[in-house]
């Protein structure tokens, strides 16, 4: 069976207590000044004099890497070192094969990524990829002392994630120009919603997916001259004139 | 007098074109393989997983392909500097010396030979000597050449340039990894590879073409091993250095 794993997230369980990103960091060794996982949150409007309501209210939304089914970052990457992963549908880091160029962070919406210090090779959340080899579930979800986050497989619909899915509203962070289409979901409502930023392709991939077309149609007319050539040396009978004099 | 041989190239000379050779060949390979992405692949990803699959990973071939590439470079480098008056200097100065209009009408004259035949360049001289052309000019006698004639300098000059592009991108690229901090000037790099790449790898199927299968040619690739080419052949191809060679000889 497609294995497509997924976290749901009850945002208004979460009490801020940070306790998922110290997992992370730690099981993860996670370098100072980075993080693989984070809390936003929406301040309650009191400069609008907003005292009441939705406005009025704390809200804390934690999040990770979404797994995107249509990863920007995937799309950034010139050699596949970043992929998305049949096996499980995660999006994945083959580090041996990233050549830290760098690519892929401004192409994550959500800055999931950040280049690490000491390996110059590009980081972030694999759904706690050796715990899940171990059978147990990632860091963030085990430590969460209020159960807020939810991990399992989408395509098993007796997965809990699933039912929670099959049960409830959700919703899912986009930015305002790519439907990434996320696989982090959130319960009934979640806040804030207005912080994912536009995917950019770098300016040097962009512009290397725009003239490949170009550079390849070159060879190709080479290639047909040389194919043009050897079909005149081959089929014409083409002999040299006689020099006169000199 | 035909059976007599001229020395045209150095065994220094043989060596270093088939490094160069076996290196292009090589990185071309394990470069294309470096490429997995979907709007940049041009055969799609199969070749990309074949060289993967064929090296045991991408790691390795990455590896591989920066270990080719930097012995690739150092292997040019010394011998550009050593050789620097005895090859580099000389060859650089032979590969930009263009006689106009010479060149050109070789270049226009040589094209049409070879790819429509000498009797469509007698019928195109005609054509052009009825229309008043300058008979010197319309003339279907190709012009003699040089040591290089215009068509190896006008791949000689790209070459030459752009691999000393390729090599410096490269350089930057492998320094990516373990030492740089700036990404911009990375990702450039890449760009700037791929298309210097390209554009000698265009260049390289006519080089190809030329030395290998063209008719006529066939002295010329066998030099390539034995360093020395007929002076029937010489006096043909390269009348001009052919000259030379006998003045020399002469004086």
């Amino acid at each position: 069976m497609k294995t497509q794993f997924a976290m749901v997230i009850d945002s208004s369980a979460c009490i801020d207590c940070k306790a998922c990103m110290a997992a992370c960091k730690v099981e993860n060794r996670v370098p100072d000044g980075q993080w693989r996982n984070w809390i936003k949150r929406r301040e309650p409007d009191f400069e609008n004099l907003a005292w009441f309501g939705e406005a009025a209210t704390l809200h804390f939304q934690p999040g990770n890497c979404m797994h995107c089914d249509n990863p920007t970052c995937v799309s950034a990457c010139p050699t596949g070192a970043t992929f998305k992963d049949e096996k499980d549908g995660t999006v994945r880091v083959d580090s041996g094969l990233c050549i830290g160029c760098g690519s892929c962070i401004p192409a994550c919406p959500y800055g999931a990524r950040y280049r690490h210090p000491e390996k110059k090779v590009v980081d972030k959340c694999d759904f706690c990829e050796k715990r899940r080899a171990r059978g147990e579930q990632p860091a963030c979800v085990v430590t969460c002392p209020t159960k807020a986050r939810v991990f399992g497989n989408l395509a098993d619909p007796e997965s809990e994630v699933s039912r929670l899915l099959t049960k409830n509203n959700t919703v899912r962070v986009v930015n305002r120009t790519t439907d990434t289409r996320p696989n982090i979901y959130y319960l009934s409502a979640t806040a804030p919603l207005d912080w994912p930023v536009e995917a950019k392709i770098p300016t040097p991939i962009a512009l290397w997916k725009g003239i490949n077309p170009f550079i390849w149609g070159l060879v190709g007319l080479n290639a047909l001259g040389v194919l043009v050539m050897l079909g005149k040396q081959l089929l014409v009978n083409d002999p040299e004139p006689e020099e006169k004099g000199k | 007098m035909s059976g007599k041989m001229i020395q045209r190239h150095t065994r220094l000379n043989i060596f270093m074109h088939w490094f160069n050779a076996a290196c292009w060949l090589f990185l071309l390979a394990t470069g294309l393989g470096l490429i997995r992405n979907g709007d940049l692949e041009i055969l799609g990803g199969w070749w990309a997983e074949a060289m993967r699959t064929l090296f045991g990973g991408g790691e390795r071939m990455l590896i591989a392909h920066m270990a080719v590439g930097l012995i690739w470079a150092a292997g040019f480098l010394i011998y550009a500097i050593a050789k620097a008056r005895t090859d580099t200097i000389p060859f650089i100065r032979e590969i930009f010396r263009f006689t106009l209009p010479r060149d050109l009408l070789w270049l226009a004259k040589k094209g049409i030979q070879m790819t429509m035949g000498y009797r469509a360049l007698q019928k195109i001289s005609d054509f052009l000597k009825r229309r008043g052309v300058d008979p010197e000019i319309a003339a279907p006698r190709i012009p003699d050449q040089g040591f290089y004639n215009a068509g190896q300098k006008l791949f000689a000059i790209p070459s030459v340039l752009l691999g000393v592009v390729i090599a410096a991108s490269g350089v930057i690229l492998f320094l990516s990894k373990p030492y740089l901090e700036e990404t911009a000037l990375v990702r450039w790099a890449i760009l700037v590879h791929f298309v210097a790449v390209g554009l000698v790898f265009a260049g390289l199927l006519i080089h190809v073409y030329m030395a290998a299968i063209a008719a006529g040619e066939r002295p010329a690739f066998i030099s390539m091993f034995t360093g020395q080419v007929p002076e029937s052949y010489a006096r043909h191809h390269h009348r001009l250095w052919w000259d030379e060679v006998r003045e020399e000889k002469t004086d």
